[in-house]
């Protein structure tokens, strides 16, 4: 495996890597086998502008942020350690793999390959409860989950799109769980100024804990716009209603769970 | 006189009976309190060292030469190996030896669970190891796995005949009494994860086995090598300086050590296997999970008529039913007690100790029961407890060699009067309640046990002894007592541990045995040392004089001054009691829990280093609230694979997860137990943590939980259940 310092935002095909939290656990549990990386710390913008976001900004960087929605700061703030934080970058964590320890392991499952949901059948307690037929993984990010509430746009190295559609839910005809093009790279985020804004976080200790379920919420003028994470195999945006939702045997709790933190998230905004 | 012995030995609540030899113990205890040294808090003697990085644990030891070897296991819970070829591992770069079944007696075609070992390789890097080790060919025959252990009892496959323990008349305990309270409680698979995962480090030098392995028992791990290659025990020299915890699984050799053994044999050059945390995560052992089905008779007044408890001890393909009926037998008065204790063989890892395995298991169910029963009987949980004691061992009726658990009562009161003001904290959505729950267990230590104190011409002393200090801080403590008993001060004492080649026998650190094994006969050692110097200082005319002005006409000269664990008191039950008292917040509409204080008061005897004592304190709690809120090892349902092999699924506690923690020790020196009247603290402080917690829920909330962990999945189930019962108004526990 080789890897080279990136001089420009193409990087011809070879895997990005940034803080190297993601890759580098997955390089080691033979998820990721890339021929070449090419550490894009020097090309990706890192920092914080009129609302726009870089890329290489580091989630640390985000959580001590004051001009950053709130909802934001705080789903950095809660998100991985403060080692991790230090070194993951913003676009790394958008596009961070499930924690499905199925996944994980390398077993034969949908998302690799093969035609078994294994968390389905199995133990999926901290899996999806939405958009979970074909696949239950769970999205774990925290920091996704804040810009869907909060409306914003991903700026790649070819096009803008609305951070919801830079995710896609794997199904038959196409497994991929994110829309991003080989050798797209994405470079900044564009957040709108909301009125207020929060994220709450539930996981399985106090800290250092993927969510179980986050629910970030947005108000905007007269709309509110509720994203959840780690409820459906991508940042899911929530339609006000969880009659939806389709738990498995061992998870319907985060329905409930889900719920508590929709209303509570709902009324620190009033 | 030397004497020979028949006695009793108890390990993590095993008992056996064997011959020993032992000296008497001629020497009186010293006065209760704190002395010179012993009773007062030391640092530890290692900490600049450990601090700085310059203590050599096995994981550090890079030998000239050495090779790194890494295990084929099986990926299955139940598989034979149908076809096996090493030639394509052999092939690869840096591969020196490849072993399979037939080379080492651990390697096998058939494999009873995940993890079990086949084949290994050793290669010059790790890397290179683990590649030859995916390139190995092997085909898998998959055979039909037993999971579930209700099944596999129902079914026979278990190990060995159920436990039946019975005293009275359990029918006719239950007849008389006014209310009977029942529950099913379950606790969960959880991962002992010492910081230093397995491994070894082995080397022949000639005939002689150099052997530096991660271990609680260099001895044992001597004998077990010995007799397995069928070769003189002094043949085998087993060294372990500084270790990284164990908590139990650490008692053995391990199949990593005798595949270490058989590559530096093939190629003649040392050899490392250490486990990976993966292999850690599934191998290495584990507290099994457990069923009990319980069921508490009382009086309208809280004496209790009849316990009875059918449990299951999913043990897994090997290992040992541990005592999880103990609490239920040996914690209160009751005359009328039956339990039934199956040990199911099941297609999984096997269960390996695990600081107090068993009475943490057993603790959690029978005191989150009493609770119930309190809650029925509208009386105090403490008072209900109190009514309860056992004056004797309940078992057997033998007087307890020393028994202050109503002291620790006494002395838990402020912080149990502390619930009214707790539970005035409680919010609409957060509600505060407090716990409580009592501790037994063993702790007593035995012989054999020996040590050396060896005193030089510049009055600076060092205890011999081939013990191990797996991270609980024996060094230190060793080093008070000899200091003590010597008059010297505590910098002038050096141990030497460690090393079965450096000093004598010295028992295992497992079952709270070190201090209580193994300080007596450091004591023991020092007072020789001592009378040698005073008799020389009455030859000198120097009677009374301080040690080193005696001993500096030495020169090159030394004291050598020999002891030797004493028996413990004949016919008299030697254990340990406490009392923790949790404060915990509950978020009723989430699930989250908040364990916000606990205190911990317990009894083992006399407490040689307070500072160390309570890292004790700290180090059982901790762990015990990482069992009892979010550790959890999760399998496949369908193939009984181990899915939480890393440390992002299996959730440890950290720091912010740890509360406030007051620990408390009744320090009255046991006086019917040895020259020290100390007991073990290493398992006592994690027995009651968990059932603490799940009472202190219940307070709070009525929420009876009866999984650990108490996972918001159940805790919000719980909830739902007590909701439900307030609106029928039906009552608890039924």
């Amino acid at each position: 495996m080789e890897l080279r310092r990136a001089s420009e935002l193409d990087t011809g095909g070879a895997t990005p890597i940034a803080g190297g939290t993601e890759v580098v656990p997955l390089v080691r549990a033979g998820l990721l086998r890339p021929a070449e990386l090419v550490d894009v710390r020097g090309v990706v913008p890192r920092g914080v502008e009129d609302g726009t976001i870089g890329a290489g900004t580091t989630l640390a960087e985000l959580e001590r942020e004051p001009s950053i929605p709130a909802a934001l700061r705080e789903a950095c703030r809660l998100a991985a350690s403060p080692q991790i934080r230090e070194m993951g970058s913003l676009g790394g964590n958008l596009l961070q793999a499930t924690r499905c320890w199925y996944w994980r392991l390398g077993w034969e499952c949908r998302l690799h390959g093969g035609d078994r949901c294994f968390a389905r059948d199995g133990e999926h307690r901290e899996h999806a409860i939405f958009a979970n037929g074909y696949c239950a993984s769970a999205h774990p990010s925290d920091v996704a989950a804040a810009l869907l509430a909060l409306d914003a746009t991903v700026v790649t190295t070819r096009r803008e799109l609305p951070v919801g559609e830079l995710y896609h839910v794997p199904a038959g005809d196409d497994r991929r769980t994110t829309t991003l093009e080989a050798g797209e790279l994405i470079v900044s985020v564009r957040v709108p100024a909301a009125d207020a804004s929060v994220y709450l976080k539930a996981g399985g200790r106090k800290l250092f804990s993927f969510p179980l379920v986050g629910v970030a919420a947005a108000r905007t003028g007269g709309s509110t716009r509720i994203a959840l994470a780690g409820v459906a195999p991508v940042p899911w945006l929530h339609s006000g209603s969880f009659a939806a939702a389709s738990p498995l045997p061992r998870n319907a709790y985060k329905v409930e769970l889900a719920e508590a933190l929709v209303r509570r998230a709902l009324a620190a905004l009033a | 006189m030397a004497r020979l012995i028949r006695t009793e030995k108890e390990v993590e609540g095993r008992y056996e009976e064997v011959f020993v030899v032992v000296e008497e113990d001629a020497l009186d205890q010293w006065p209760a309190g704190p002395r010179d040294v012993v009773g007062r808090p030391a640092t530890r003697v290692d900490g600049l060292e450990r601090a700085r990085g310059q203590a050599v644990f096995t994981a550090d030891l890079k030998l000239p030469g050495m090779l790194h070897a890494a295990v084929l296991r099986s990926p299955h819970a139940h598989a034979r190996v149908a076809r096996l070829d090493l030639a394509p591992a052999l092939e690869l770069p840096g591969v020196h030896a490849a072993i399979g079944p037939g080379d080492a007696g651990v390697l096998q075609r058939d494999c009873g669970f995940q993890g079990a070992p086949v084949a290994a390789v050793c290669a010059a890097t790790p890397a290179q190891a683990r590649a030859a080790v995916a390139a190995i060919d092997v085909e898998w025959e998959e055979l039909a796995a037993v999971l579930d252990p209700e099944e596999a009892v129902a079914a026979g496959h278990v190990h060995g005949e159920a436990r039946v323990r019975e005293r009275g008349d359990v029918e006719a305990g239950f007849a008389a009494a006014d209310v009977v309270v029942e529950g099913e409680y379950r606790t969960q698979v959880v991962l002992h994860n010492s910081l230093e995962t397995h491994q070894a480090v082995v080397q022949w030098l000639g005939d002689t086995l150099e052997v530096h392995i991660s271990t609680q028992y260099v001895w044992g791990v001597r004998r077990d090598i010995a007799a397995t290659l069928g070769i003189p025990a002094d043949k085998v020299r087993v060294v372990c300086t500084y270790m990284g915890g164990g908590f139990g699984s650490k008692n053995d050799p391990g199949d990593y050590t005798f595949v270490a053994i058989e590559l530096a044999r093939r190629t003649g050059r040392p050899v490392r296997c250490a486990l990976s945390r993966r292999e850690e995560n599934v191998v290495s052992g584990n507290r099994n999970a457990t069923i009990q089905r319980l069921r508490i008779g009382a009086k309208a007044d809280g004496t209790l008529t009849a316990l009875e408890g059918e449990y299951v001890n999913a043990v897994g393909f090997d290992g040992w039913s541990s005592p999880v009926e103990g609490p239920m037998n040996q914690l209160y008065a009751c005359l009328n007690v039956r339990t039934v204790t199956h040990a199911a063989k099941t297609n999984q890892p096997p269960m390996k100790a695990f600081r107090a395995p068993g009475f943490v298991e057993g603790t959690f169910g029978l005191e989150a029961l009493l609770d119930v029963l309190a809650a029925r009987l509208e009386l105090d949980p403490l008072e209900l407890r109190r009514r309860n004691h056992a004056a004797s061992e309940p078992l057997d009726g033998r007087s307890y060699s020393g028994k202050n658990l109503l002291e620790c009562y006494r002395r838990a009161e402020p912080h149990w009067e502390r619930r009214h003001e707790v539970r005035a904290r409680s919010t609409a959505t957060v509600k505060r309640g407090v716990g409580m729950a009592s501790q037994v267990w063993y702790g007593g230590g035995g012989p054999p046990s020996y040590a050396w104190v060896r005193v030089g011409a510049d009055g600076r002393a060092t205890v011999v002894t081939a013990m191990q200090d797996i991270g609980t801080g024996s060094r230190t403590a060793m080093a008070q007592i000899a200091a003590e008993e010597l008059g010297i001060p505590l910098e002038h004492v050096t141990v030497s541990l460690g090393d079965t080649a450096r000093g004598p026998f010295a028992s295992i650190s497992a079952g709270s045995s070190t201090i209580p094994s193994m300080g007596p006969a450091v004591r023991a050692a020092a007072a020789d040392a001592r009378r040698q110097i005073e008799e020389i200082a009455e030859q000198m005319g120097k009677t009374g004089a301080p040690v080193a002005e005696v001993v500096s006409v030495l020169e090159s000269g030394q004291i050598l001054g020999k002891g030797a664990r004493g028996p413990n008191p004949a016919g008299l039950q030697v254990l340990t009691f406490g009392v923790q008292v949790a404060e915990v917040a509950v978020d009723v509409e989430t699930g989250e829990v908040w364990v916000e204080r606990i205190a911990a008061v317990h009894d083992v005897g006399r407490v040689i280093n307070p500072l160390g004592a309570s890292s004790q304190i700290e180090g059982g709690i901790v762990q015990g609230i990482g069992h009892t809120l979010s550790e959890h090892r999760l399998d496949d349902p369908a193939s009984g694979v181990v899915l939480t092999t890393g440390l992002d699924a299996y959730k440890l506690p950290t720091i912010a997860d740890v509360p406030e923690i007051v620990g408390e020790l009744v320090d009255v020196p046991d006086a019917q137990l040895t020259n020290l009247g100390s007991k073990g603290l290493g398992e006592p402080p994690i027995v009651p943590t968990a059932a603490a917690i799940a009472n202190a829920i219940r307070d709070a909330t009525g929420a009876e939980v009866h999984e650990l962990p108490i996972s918001r999945e159940e805790l919000l189930r719980a909830l739902r259940e007590a909701r439900e019962r307030e609106r029928v108004g039906a009552p608890a526990g039924v």
